[in-house]
């Protein structure tokens, strides 16, 4: 009852925050947006047609009522039709948001696991070689273009001339074939196994880019709680360094490094990946984004900067649960 | 501190961690290699294409991308279209039984459809079953043209052209009006009464604005139309994202057999394609289509070169070396001949520079001294502009060179023009400059304008290094950037620009399709960008524009290409050309503008059976 207290509150609290981030979204948009009425009316409009279009996409409006038009949009969450394609803003993002979450979620489960696990073994050894050789590797990892690991392992392993040609160059998993005798197990087979060849590269990619930053950071957390004197004092105890480290040590740096990847939950869900959706052809909302941000778009913008307002304040109410399931001494009300 | 200092074994231990990890997902991944449905008959009946860009919309009065065009002529019918192989383009038939009955004014044009065509299969129709195609599906789509709330991007090519039409928009786009000028006189037959004549007429209804639409489609699915496009094309739309298409045989597509003869067939200059095969095949020769949009060019060339996933993409600029022997006619080396077939497919278009005719810095002025010496700066840019170096350094020294606005093989080109023509004349251009007064100090400052891309920007430092040589100060072309092509338009439109790089893909074989961008009521926001109005063209313009092809208009039109060459309101041109290349068992030519698709011709063999 009490976490549900606080999180109404915390909802509550981030009301003025939603705001501002829907005025300042929305003002950038109209200011400095591109104007869609040319694309749309192709290369030789009249200005009749082009005040009927300005009329039609409210752009004609004064700024304020445009806004209050968003805001209504907002509570309805009813964003209209995309003014390029005429399909509804819901239906795009029901298709596209899960595209890119299913391709997210691999790379953002395996990038912290492995970066937990890594920072803690170099955390543990820091100052020796094997640190320093994780570390060098980290900052590899981080200096390299993600531009450039996504091309190098597209063609290490989808092309003929790379390391292994396992794996489609680029594609989504398509419906499957209408064979009036498929039984759901070779139907779900064939999902898995698509979802599997289609998302691995983009997968691996993502980690050798994201294990870096994890490990560097998770790492410096990790030093800072064995410098403590807690840590010292179970080692004068005679407490053995893996149960220092796992249940100890782990246990109260999991506080920062819970925030750090709860807040990247949101872009996870909703944001997507626009160079690996690009470059592996994934019709994911990355790409939808992208797309509506440079055609002037605006009611798929407004929908997709909503949204991840919204999830990233769901976010931050749930790191401060987490705090509390970690640490039970939290207070909700400090 | 022993304690917290592992033993070496720890690194070792977690190296094997990884090697197990490995192994287990490598078993995994062996046991799973299986691909699904492996022991089906598999369905090889699929042509996978590849484009480098995507549609937004395949509603067919939006259809201004070449991209929504390939889309729209696959799915829906158009009453006429291009020959497959015919070089010049030759129209026939396709929706339409024959050629128009046109009247001896050249005013009603008479055009009859196929009886018995059916529209496919869709819940938009009663029972889910398409019904006949008629004449007033025609008449329904033309109209919509017009109509305001279809934010039709293709109006302006019948504007003022047929009587009642624009009538008919301004008094509120009510279907149930008649419109004298557009009408079916009964199911089969059409009949259109122009304001004056109007000769590429049939020309337009071979584009995709042009398609045959059922209402009830257009109703049924309201603003998600251009997503559920229903027509009597070859294909229906199976499935569509932004990276892909899955086009699928429209089982209610009539009986075509595929002819060479009828379709213009050229052994001297198509032996090589392997076109022969398609001989008495039924179209669309290939079950499925697959359209896949891909902006990345690596990623195309990696797909295709894998050799399992696309047949047809392109070579990207910075691969053409490593790729082809030859680039003109385009030469592969023998890797890759073995593989692939290629071509350099020449574009019906031209690219231009165009100098903002309505900016009195540059353009025609009032103060005849100022527009003599404007006249003159204008022909220094013209006579300083490398054309044959563009084209070495953006389009691999491909490209067509030619003076002017007509590309070859267009009626009104000059065969007296030679493409060293376009050759610089840096000498000519100082010359120039100083028979005008210009020099460094009093010369303008012209803005080059272009969307934030590296080839634009890289084109516009070769622009600026060629003006640096006849003495323009840097400084003085400064580099005006815009986000997106929408902006970069609109500001053409709203008459910002004064240095303007373009291109123009012409909407059919007709010179005044190119011309028609120098007439001065065409001025921005209208196709005539560069503000060019001049009355002695414009006359000469009106008066060839309802002219029918012969010796008289052919002269004219030289008469108005040489009026832009003098008077410059663009630096023009060349017309680009570009490799594609495509796996050796798939039977398919390339064509672009003013071609609609051509998938239904595409056929992709089991090369095994040939051995």
């Amino acid at each position: 009852m009490e976490t549900l207290q606080f999180a109404l509150r915390k909802l509550l609290y981030s009301v003025p925050l939603l705001f501002g981030v829907t005025f300042i979204s929305f003002f950038l948009m109209v200011y400095h947006g591109p104007d869609l009425t040319y694309t749309i009316l192709g290369k030789n409009p009249t200005p009749e047609q082009i005040a009927e279009v300005h009329r039609e996409l409210g752009y004609d409006q004064p700024f304020l009522k445009r806004y209050f038009l968003f805001l209504k949009e907002i509570i309805t969450f009813d964003f209209g039709s995309s003014i390029s394609s005429g399909e509804k803003v819901s239906s795009i993002l029901k298709k596209s948001v899960p595209v890119s979450f299913m391709v997210a979620l691999p790379a953002f489960i395996l990038s912290n696991a492995l970066g937990i696990i890594l920072a803690l073994y170099a955390a543990n050894h820091r100052g020796k070689k094997n640190d320093k050789i994780i570390m060098v590797m980290a900052a590899g990892g981080m200096s390299v273009s993600f531009l450039m690991v996504v091309i190098a392992f597209q063609i290490m392993f989808c092309t003929s001339y790379g390391l292994v040609d396992w794996f489609p160059v680029q594609g989504w998993i398509s419906p499957p074939p209408d064979y009036p005798d498929a039984t759901t197990g070779e139907i779900l087979y064939y999902y898995w196994y698509y979802y599997w060849s289609h998302v691995t590269v983009p997968t691996l990619a993502s980690v050798f880019v994201a294990l870096g930053y994890n490990t560097r950071f998770f790492r410096a957390v990790i030093v800072e709680e064995l410098n403590k004197d807690y840590v010292r004092t179970a080692r004068a105890y005679g407490v053995s360094n893996r149960k220092i480290m796992i249940k100890h040590v782990l246990k109260n740096a999991l506080i920062p490094i819970s925030t750090r990847i709860i807040i990247t939950i949101p872009f996870v869900i909703i944001a997507g990946n626009l160079v690996v959706e690009k470059f592996f052809g994934i019709p994911g909302v990355g790409l939808v984004t992208y797309d509506a941000i440079t055609n002037g778009d605006l009611p798929i913008v407004k929908a997709v900067v909503t949204s991840t307002a919204v999830l990233y304040v769901i976010a931050l109410i749930l790191t401060d649960i987490v705090y509390k399931m970690i640490d039970p001494r939290t207070s909700y009300n400090q | 501190m022993r304690g917290i200092s592992p033993p070496r074994s720890h690194l070792m231990m977690l190296f094997r961690t990884i090697n197990l990890v490995t192994c287990l997902a490598s078993v995994l991944l062996l046991t799973t290699c299986k691909r699904p449905f492996s022991d089906r008959a598999q369905d090889l009946s699929v042509f996978r294409f590849s484009e480098n860009g995507a549609p937004v919309t395949m509603d067919p009065v939006q259809s201004a991308t070449q991209y929504a065009n390939l889309m729209t002529t696959s799915i829906y019918d158009q009453l006429y279209e291009y020959k497959y192989l015919a070089r010049p383009y030759e129209l026939k038939p396709r929706l339409a039984e024959a050629m128009p009955e046109v009247s001896e004014d050249g005013l009603t044009y008479t055009y009859r459809i196929k009886k018995g065509i059916l529209f496919a299969d869709n819940e938009c129709f009663p029972a889910g079953k398409g019904r006949e195609v008629t004449a007033n599906d025609f008449v329904y789509s033309m109209r919509r043209l017009f109509d305001p709330k279809a934010r039709s991007q293709g109006a302006w090519l019948w504007q003022g052209k047929i009587k009642g039409l624009d009538e008919w928009k301004e008094e509120g786009a009510d279907y149930s009006k008649s419109i004298e000028g557009l009408k079916a006189l009964d199911d089969y037959t059409i009949q259109i009464i122009l304001n004056k004549p109007f000769p590429q007429l049939t020309y337009t209804f071979a584009m995709g604005f042009s398609s045959v639409t059922p209402r009830e489609a257009v109703e049924y699915y309201g603003k998600e139309f251009g997503l559920n496009p229903v027509g009597s094309g070859p294909y229906k739309l199976k499935s569509f994202s932004t990276k892909k298409a899955i086009l699928v045989r429209n089982e209610n597509y009539r009986e075509e057999i595929f002819s060479l003869e009828e379709e213009g067939y050229d052994p001297k200059t198509q032996s090589g394609f392997g076109l022969e095969r398609l001989e008495g095949k039924k179209l669309p020769i290939m079950d499925t289509t697959e359209v896949y949009f891909m902006e990345e060019s690596m990623t195309r060339w990696n797909s295709l070169n894998k050799g399992t996933e696309i047949h047809f993409g392109g070579i990207p600029t910075e691969l053409t070396h490593m790729v082809a022997e030859e680039l003109n006619p385009l030469v592969l080396k023998p890797k890759y001949a073995e593989k692939f077939t290629a071509m350099n497919l020449p574009d019906l278009g031209t690219v231009y520079l165009y100098l903002n005719m309505s900016d009195p810095k540059i353009g025609h002025h009032s103060d005849p001294e100022q527009n003599r010496r404007n006249l003159l700066l204008r022909k220094a840019i013209s006579a300083a502009y490398d054309w044959p170096q563009r084209s070495r350094r953006f389009y691999n020294g491909t490209a067509a060179l030619f003076p002017g606005t007509i590309p070859p093989g267009l009626d009104g080109y000059d065969e007296a023009f030679t493409p060293e023509m376009t050759e610089p004349d840096y000498e000519k251009a100082k010359a120039y400059l100083k028979e005008g007064g210009w020099n460094a100090d009093n010369l303008p400052v012209l803005d080059y304008n272009g969307t934030a891309s590296v080839q634009n920007k890289q084109m516009y430092e070769q622009f600026r290094g060629w003006m640096e040589k006849i003495g323009y100060p840097r400084k003085k072309i400064p580099y005006v950037s815009f986000a997106t092509f929408g902006d970069f338009n609109k500001a053409v439109k709203q008459r910002n620009c004064t240095l303007i790089g373009m291109a123009w893909g012409l909407d059919y074989p007709d010179a005044e399709n190119v011309l028609q961008l120098f007439y001065g009521p065409n001025g921005s926001p209208g196709s005539n960008s560069s503000n060019f109005n001049d009355p002695a063209y414009n006359e000469m313009f009106e008066k060839s524009v309802v002219m029918q092809p012969g010796p008289e208009r052919t002269e004219i039109y030289k008469k108005l290409n040489q009026i832009i060459i003098d008077d410059v309101p663009a630096v023009c041109g060349i017309s680009r050309n570009t490799p594609f290349i495509w796996h050796k068992n798939v039977v398919f030519l390339p064509s672009r503008n003013p071609h609609g698709s051509l998938f239904k011709y595409a056929l992709v063999f089991d090369e095994s059976d040939d051995q």
